[in-house]
C-alpha cells in the first residue's frame, strides 16, 4: 500500500535560514531516505515553500468564477510544510517508517486511494 | 427438540463461538462486512436447522464451516462487482505455518478492533459488536445513542480499518507494550462504566461488567504471562467480590460502611492471587498501572476493617501509580488515601489546591473527598455544602441520593436514608 506523509511544522522560509540549520534539516532528511533505500522501500516527495507563498481559488458564489485569494486553504499555526510518499506493507509499517522522518511538529499518516484495485 | 432448548443451545454457541467463527472467516473475506454477514447467516442456518438435525457437537466447527461456506458462495457472486475498500491485510497469510502455534485467532481480532489508530469510542463499539458478537441495537444502547449513529460509527471504523491497512495480526512481543494499553482501555472503560454508570437511575450497569469481565478473561486466557492483564482481570475480580455490599435497598453504601462480611470471599481470594501475579510479573520497579490498580483494590480487600485498611501501603501504591500513570484522578484518590495516615487537615490542603486543575473542573468526587474531609474536621456547614456540589455534578441517580443524604444528615434536620 502506498502512504502519504505529511509533516507539519511552523511555517519556515528555508531561503532565510542559517546555512547551518539548512544544512541539519537536509542532513536528516538525507538519513531519512538513507533509511527508505536501505530497506528497499519505493519513496518519492518534496519539500513545500512556506504558506505564505500559497494562493488558493476559491468559488466566489453560484455561477462565478473561481477567485484567486492570498494565503492557504486553511490558516493553521502549523502547516503542511512537505511531503513524502512510501509504500508500506501495513498501516504499522506505515507508522514505523514515519517514526524515522524528521518532523516539526507532527506527521499525518494518510493511505493513497488506489484507482486500479 | 423444545424452543427453550434451541434458545438456549443458541446463545451458548454464540457466546462460546462468535468471536471464534468471526476472527476466522475473517482470514477467508478479508472483509469485515462480509464475514460479518456471513456468521450472521451461519446462526439463522443453526437456529434453522438444529431442531432438525440435532445440536452438533462441536457447534464452533459447525458455524466455521456454514459461516465459511457462505462467505465464499458471497465472494463467488460479488467477483464481478467493483470492490469499494481494499482487502483487509492479513500478514503471515501467505507464509509457512506461524511460529506461535497456540495463538488464538480471536487475539487478531482483539487487536485490529483495539488498534491506537482508532478513537477509544471506536475501538469499544467495534470490540462489543465484532469480540462480543452484540448485535448494533444494543451496541446502541449502551452507548446512549441512536441505533443509526452507532450503526455509522461501526461503518467508520471498518472502513478505516481497511482503507488505511490497519493490519489483521497479533503484534509482535515488542510491541504489545504499545498495543496491549489500546486493548486494556477498552475493558477498563466498560468496567468503570458498569461500576458506576455516569448518568442514569441505577448505581451501575450489570451488562457492562459482564462484558468487561468476559473480554478480561479472554485475555488472561489468551496472555497468561502478561502482568498487565492479569492486573486488569484481578480488579475485575475484586469489584465483583465487593458489588453486593455496595448497595442497602436502593441506597449506595461507600467503602467505608460496607459489611464486609457480604463480600465474596471465593472471588476476593481469586482477585488477590491474581494482584500478586501481576505485580510478580512485572518488571521490579515498573509495575504498570493495571497491576497497580489491582494491588490497591487487593489491599482494600484484604482489610478486616476500613480501619485496619494498610493505608501506608495504599498511599504508596499511589506513588507508584502516579509515576507510571500520571492522572488528577489519581492524585485525589491519593489525597484521600493520605488523609488516613497524615490527618484530614493536611490533605484538605492538598485537595483544595487540586480543585484549581481545569481537568478535574466538574468532576464530582473532588467535592466529594472535599466534603468528607470537612466532616471529619468538624466542619459541618462547609461539609454539607460540599456533598451538595458534588450531588449537582453527578448524574448518576443513586450517587446523587447518597450526596443529598450525607447533606442533609449533617445540616442537622434531615434523616438519613438507609
Amino acid at each position: 500500500m502506498k502512504y502519504m506523509l505529511m509533516l507539519f511544522e511552523p511555517d519556515t522560509d528555508w531561503d532565510t535560514v542559517p546555512e547551518t540549520a539548512r544544512t541539519a534539516a537536509l542532513d536528516e532528511h538525507a538519513a531519512f531516505i538513507a533509511y527508505l533505500d536501505s530497506r528497499g522501500i519505493d519513496h518519492s516527495g518534496a519539500a513545500l515553500r512556506p504558506s505564505t507563498t500559497a494562493t488558493t481559488l476559491r468559488p466566489a458564489g453560484p455561477d462565478q468564477d473561481m477567485l484567486v485569494t492570498d494565503g492557504p486553504y486553511i490558516e493553521l499555526k502549523e502547516n503542511l510544510a512537505g511531503f513524502y510518499i512510501v509504500e508500506a506493507a501495513d498501516l504499522d509499517d506505515a507508522v514505523e517508517i514515519a517514526r524515522h522522518c524528521p518532523t516539526g511538529t507532527g506527521t499525518e499518516i494518510r493511505p493513497l486511494w488506489d484507482a486500479t484495485s | 427438540m423444545g424452543r427453550d432448548e434451541l434458545t438456549d443451545a443458541v446463545a451458548d454457541a454464540h457466546r462460546r463461538g462468535w468471536a471464534r467463527v468471526l476472527a476466522t472467516v475473517v482470514r477467508v473475506t478479508r472483509d469485515l462486512d462480509a464475514a460479518e454477514d456471513a456468521v450472521q447467516e451461519a446462526f439463522a442456518a443453526a437456529v434453522e436447522l438444529w431442531p432438525r438435525q440435532g445440536v452438533p457437537a462441536d457447534t464452533t466447527a459447525w458455524l466455521t464451516t456454514v459461516a465459511r461456506n457462505r462467505a465464499l458462495d458471497a465472494l463467488r457472486r460479488e467477483r464481478t462487482l467493483a470492490r469499494k475498500l481494499p482487502l483487509l491485510i492479513v500478514p503471515g497469510d501467505d507464509a509457512p505455518a506461524e511460529a506461535d502455534p497456540i495463538e488464538d485467532e480471536r487475539l487478531r481480532l482483539v487487536f485490529t478492533c483495539c488498534h491506537p489508530a482508532l478513537s477509544l469510542p471506536a475501538r469499544v463499539a467495534l470490540t462489543l459488536r465484532m469480540v462480543c458478537g452484540l448485535p448494533t441495537p444494543d451496541v446502541a444502547r449502551l452507548f446512549l445513542v441512536s441505533q443509526p449513529t452507532m450503526a455509522a460509527r461501526l461503518t467508520r471504523a471498518k472502513k478505516k480499518i481497511q482503507a488505511a491497512g490497519i493490519p489483521y495480526r497479533v503484534p509482535a512481543a515488542h510491541e504489545l507494550p504499545d498495543r496491549l494499553p489500546a486493548a486494556l482501555a477498552v475493558v477498563s472503560l466498560l468496567l468503570t462504566e458498569g461500576h458506576t454508570a455516569s448518568r442514569g437511575e441505577s448505581l451501575g450497569r450489570p451488562e457492562l461488567v459482564r462484558t468487561a469481565t468476559e473480554l478480561a478473561e479472554v485475555l488472561a486466557e489468551l496472555m497468561p504471562d502478561e502482568a498487565e492483564v492479569l492486573g486488569l482481570l484481578a480488579t475485575v475480580r475484586l469489584a465483583a467480590a465487593r458489588s453486593t455490599a455496595r448497595l442497602a435497598g436502593d441506597g449506595l453504601v461507600v467503602l467505608s460502611a460496607q459489611d464486609r462480611s457480604r463480600w465474596d470471599r471465593a472471588l476476593i481470594e481469586d482477585g488477590c492471587a491474581l494482584a500478586a501475579r501481576a505485580m510478580r510479573r512485572s518488571a521490579p520497579g515498573r509495575a504498570g498501572p493495571y497491576a497497580l490498580h489491582a494491588a490497591i483494590a487487593a489491599v482494600h480487600s484484604e482489610a478486616p476493617t476500613y480501619e485496619e485498611t494498610d493505608w501506608a501501603q495504599i498511599v504508596a501504591l499511589y506513588d507508584l501509580l502516579l509515576a507510571a500513570a500520571p492522572s488528577p484522578v489519581t492524585e485525589l484518590a491519593r489525597a484521600a488515601a493520605r488523609s488516613h495516615v497524615t490527618g484530614p487537615a493536611a490533605a484538605l490542603e492538598e485537595v483544595t489546591a487540586l480543585a484549581a486543575d481545569p481537568r478535574l473542573a466538574g468532576y464530582h468526587g473532588v467535592p466529594a473527598v472535599r466534603a468528607d474531609l470537612l466532616r471529619r474536621l468538624g466542619r459541618n456547614a462547609e461539609a454539607a455544602a460540599s456533598y451538595e456540589e458534588a450531588a449537582a455534578s453527578t448524574a448518576n441517580e443513586v450517587e446523587r441520593s447518597f450526596l443529598l443524604a450525607q447533606a442533609a444528615e449533617l445540616s442537622g434536620g434531615g434523616c438519613p436514608q438507609g
